[in-house]
């Protein structure tokens, strides 16, 4: 085990780990094309100093500044924030927010009504699953119904991921478009006297919910039987409340009740006495046409903050920033890879920092991986970008 | 629009005659008016338009009926038969191009009441917003009422041109397209591809099929396109208004009309209380003046000494409302909040939000309390418990929580009836009889609202009596109608 974790060292450790280890470069390069054709300083970033010292409305003009701003200030915490009309010191309040990446914010306390190994706080490889899986079901999604391309993903530090979509469109989205696409994605919704929070109607299901629930049964039973959602008394209660039909649930709970905890074998069962019940009634049928698919969604599918996604000029953690709390980077990682990420082996500042410790190749190795994703999607950005600017260019010349 | 503008350009006559100008029952507003109207017309045009967008909202919010729906189309025409305003009857019922003279006369009618209204209701945020609301839904009544002929002259005349994707690519998508949208005989449909952003409230609602930023949609979803568009034309047109207003006001005889057409319905907004409530006292309080979602709040956060962002703002702003200081509502929720966290925490990270609702931060703004229509339609999401019972309980969750307030079988039934059907405000008003054993069928459109009528009623200064004769709710209802609105990211 490598050595703990103290946040007091932070304050030593930050410099070094800004100047040698932070892509400034990559970071500067990302943000430029994100701004285009906004010059890079017209993009505000946040600082949190120690004592949670807030700074806004910061900003940038290229790498120079960037390495002067970190080492003089040695942040904590670095936000991004959106594109403004002028230099955010000057605007402030008043300033327009022209553009701002695309992003989402999935967290795990979203769902801690639903996971049973961690809450709050804590995360494990176990619940890590729902965060591969939502990234799978968002990535895909962004990809074949809105057609974009350059989508960065990132751990938050702690217990969530982040996404940010660079492409042009995406950045220039409205907030009725942002809303718009987050209630797209969203389909668990619902607070704490709502027990049942996906209504998926009687009608056909969406192709992209379809979609989305192929994407979960590749993961279903994995995460059913390690998060053995209806193995207790409490558990299959709460699982019972979800289902509204009364005949069936009394059915379900005398069947489910006297029979052993395995979570897979109950449902496998529940899905059999469903798929009779509905034979026998098909009245209720109607109702309760997609229940198992509602279940698997309530149960599985990704839960959006959507607010950060439907806000223009929320802040959000930069990639590669550390996490003050637990060190860890905020990596970049590839959403082909999320499922063979292991939570131990994000890198920390103090393991990178310590080359005694055992971690430290292992997580050199992994922080260099990382970059290079970034690197990967910084390229591609800049490809796409400049061809998009070559197309406006002859199109305005036509004129 | 700008109104110099507009009476120098009269000098250059009006270029062409009625035919001309209007040649369809539906326009899209593009062009102000020009030509001399007496300021009596301008008033009566005025005063008309208000009517019928009123009525559009009275038919959502006091009427409950679903949005473009049948009835709801027939209350509003209805209402404006009652009303003696013939012409709109004739506008929104079966638009169409015809050229009599009476129609001509009805499309300008409209034409000017459109722009004269631009006027009264650009001046804030928030009356723009209740005004593109309502104008979007007269848009959307009367292009539905449409006949087929009507539309295709309505596209013609105004240049939108669109080519529908050809038949291999169609049979490509077909399976596609029948799951992702919602209308009957697909296969005889003519498909059109526009980008998804040009139909935000079908990608909203998931009733389109998307691939590659792209959607799918027939000739029926073109009215989403329009909607979009007129939308943005609108809030653009409002801004340019309202840069103009200054010249406008230099005529004294318009600004009075003006500020009196959107003045005499603003209403209380219950950002200012004058009265001063005690934070010891809402504990019984809750129990006998409080809403239900104010109420839940209040349990909630007695209970887990925590609310989640949506909660506090509700429920802050709220008792801002009804008359709990900033000093006190600090020492509140810090009471509450340090029970589970360090002082320090909360300092650093509530207080912050206490203040903001009382615009001593960021923007010091004074926020206004949320009303009925705004917390039905927030979004709760999971450990979050505000927003209104009535729409975001299970009937279950609300029968057991009223039962636990020791209500009587039917009248909780009654409740849990109306909120199943859809009734949220009506089921409010039951559930304020019952806790006040009154039988005065309030209309309830804002939980300070709610609250003050409860302290007269205890107070004395309300008698209980049949509901015909209660003149005070009646003034309410209308004071509150510009406020009701619908979060306009639709």
């Amino acid at each position: 085990m490598a050595k703990q974790y103290d946040e007091s060292l932070l304050s030593d450790m930050l410099p070094i780990y800004y100047s040698r280890l932070f892509p400034q470069s990559l970071f500067c390069r990302w943000l430029t094309c994100g701004n285009y054709p906004q010059p890079l300083g017209n993009r505000e970033l946040s600082f949190t100093l120690a004592d949670d010292v807030y700074l806004r409305y910061l900003s940038i003009n290229n790498q120079k500044e960037l390495h002067t701003l970190f080492q003089k200030k040695c942040p904590y915490k670095l936000d991004i924030g959106p594109v403004y009309n002028t230099k955010p010191s000057i605007g402030r309040h008043d300033a327009v927010v022209l553009a701002r990446e695309l992003v989402f914010d999935i967290d795990l306390t979203d769902y801690d009504e639903i996971r049973t190994c961690c809450q709050e706080a804590k995360v494990c490889d176990k619940c890590w699953k729902f965060m591969v899986l939502a990234c799978e079901v968002i990535n895909t999604a962004l990809k074949e119904d809105f057609g974009f391309q350059n989508i960065l993903w990132v751990f938050s530090g702690r217990r969530g991921i982040h996404c940010w979509v660079s492409d042009h469109e995406a950045r220039v989205l409205d907030s009725p478009g942002r809303t718009a696409l987050a209630d797209y994605m969203c389909l668990i919704s619902g607070g704490e006297n709502q027990y049942r929070k996906v209504h998926l109607g009687n009608d056909n299901l969406h192709s992209s919910i379809r979609r989305a629930i192929g994407i979960i049964d590749k993961y279903f039973n994995t995460i059913l039987e390690e998060q053995e959602f209806l193995s207790t008394t409490d558990r299959l209660n709460s699982f019972l409340k979800i289902v509204p039909d009364e005949a069936l649930r009394t059915q379900t709970q005398e069947t489910l009740e006297n029979m052993p905890s395995s979570s897979l074998e109950r449902w496998e069962t529940f899905v059999t006495i469903y798929n009779q019940y509905c034979k026998q009634n098909a009245n209720a049928m109607r109702k309760i046409k997609y229940l198992v698919e509602e279940l698997k969604i309530q149960y599985c599918y990704p839960r959006l903050d959507a607010h950060v996604t439907k806000g223009f000029n929320h802040l959000l953690k930069s990639p590669f920033s550390i996490h003050p709390k637990t060190g860890k980077v905020s990596i970049v990682f590839k959403p082909e890879n999320a499922k063979n990420m292991k939570l131990n082996d994000i890198p920390t500042i103090h393991t990178l920092l310590d080359d005694s410790s055992k971690e430290n190749a292992q997580h050199q190795a992994n922080m260099r991986t990382a970059v290079k994703n970034f690197q990967e999607v910084v390229f591609m950005l800049e490809k796409t970008e400049a061809m998009r600017r070559k197309t406006e260019a002859s199109v305005s010349i036509d004129f | 629009m700008d109104f110099k503008i507009k009476r120098k350009s009269t000098k250059s006559a009006i270029a062409g005659g009625l035919l001309e100008t209007y040649p369809h029952d539906l326009q899209m507003y593009k062009l102000p008016p020009v030509g001399d109207i007496s300021l009596q017309e301008f008033e009566t045009l005025a005063l008309e338009r208000l009517i019928l967008l009123r009525c559009l909202a009275t038919a959502t919010t006091l009427k409950g009926l679903r949005l473009y729906s049948e009835e709801w189309c027939d209350f509003i025409l209805g209402d404006l038969r009652s009303q003696g305003i013939k012409y709109y009857v004739k506008l929104c019922e079966k638009s169409g191009c015809s050229t009599q003279d009476v129609d001509l006369q009805a499309r300008r009618k409209d034409h000017i009441a459109h722009f004269i209204l631009r006027l009264a209701y650009c001046r804030t945020e928030e009356l723009r917003r209740w005004f593109i609301s309502r104008e979007i839904e007269l848009f959307r009544m009367r292009f539905m009422t449409m006949k087929g002929d009507s539309v295709d002259n309505f596209f013609t005349i105004n240049n939108l041109c669109y080519t529908n994707i050809s038949e291999e690519e169609k049979d490509e998508l077909i399976i596609n397209l029948r799951e992702s949208t919602h209308h009957p005989n697909i296969d005889k449909m003519k498909f059109y591809k526009v980008k998804f952003f040009e139909v935000l409230d079908l990608v909203k609602t998931r009733k389109v099929y998307l691939k590659g930023g792209y959607a799918y949609i027939s000739h029926k979803d073109f009215i989403s396109v329009l909607t979009a568009q007129y939308r943005v034309h609108l809030r653009q047109s409002l801004a340019i208004a309202c840069h103009h207003l200054g010249e406008i006001e230099q005529d004294e005889r318009l600004v009075s009309l003006l500020k009196g057409l959107h003045q005499s319905y603003t209403g209380n907004d219950y950002s200012d209380s004058k009265a001063v409530i005690p934070i010891e006292s809402l504990d019984s309080l809750s129990i006998k003046s409080f809403p239900l979602c104010m109420r839940q709040l209040h349990e909630f956060l007695r209970s887990t000494h925590h609310l989640k962002h949506g909660g506090r703002l509700q429920y802050g702003l709220f008792l801002k409302g009804i008359g709990v200081t900033l000093e006190d509502s600090l020492k509140f929720w810090r009471e509450e909040f340090t029970k589970v966290m360090d002082l320090d925490k909360f300092e650093k990270q509530y207080s912050y939000n206490v203040r903001y609702n009382y615009g001593k931060e960021g923007s010091k703004k004074n926020y206004s309390p949320f009303n009925c229509l705004k917390i039905i339609n927030n979004n709760v999401g999971p450990g979050e418990c505000h927003g209104c019972p009535f729409k975001h309980s299970d009937a279950n969750v609300l029968k057991n929580k009223l039962k636990g307030y020791g209500f009587e079988q039917q009248a909780l039934h009654d409740v849990v009836d109306l909120a199943k059907r859809g009734h949220y405000q009506i089921a409010c008003s039951k559930y304020f009889d019952v806790v006040h054993s009154s039988n005065i069928g309030l209309g309830i459109n804002h939980p300070n609202q709610y609250f003050e009528e409860s302290q007269k009623l205890l107070k004395g200064d309300l008698k209980l009596e049949p509901k015909k004769d209660i003149k005070p709710t009646i003034k309410h209802e209308k004071n509150d109608i510009e406020e009701m609105d619908f979060d306009e990211n639709f």
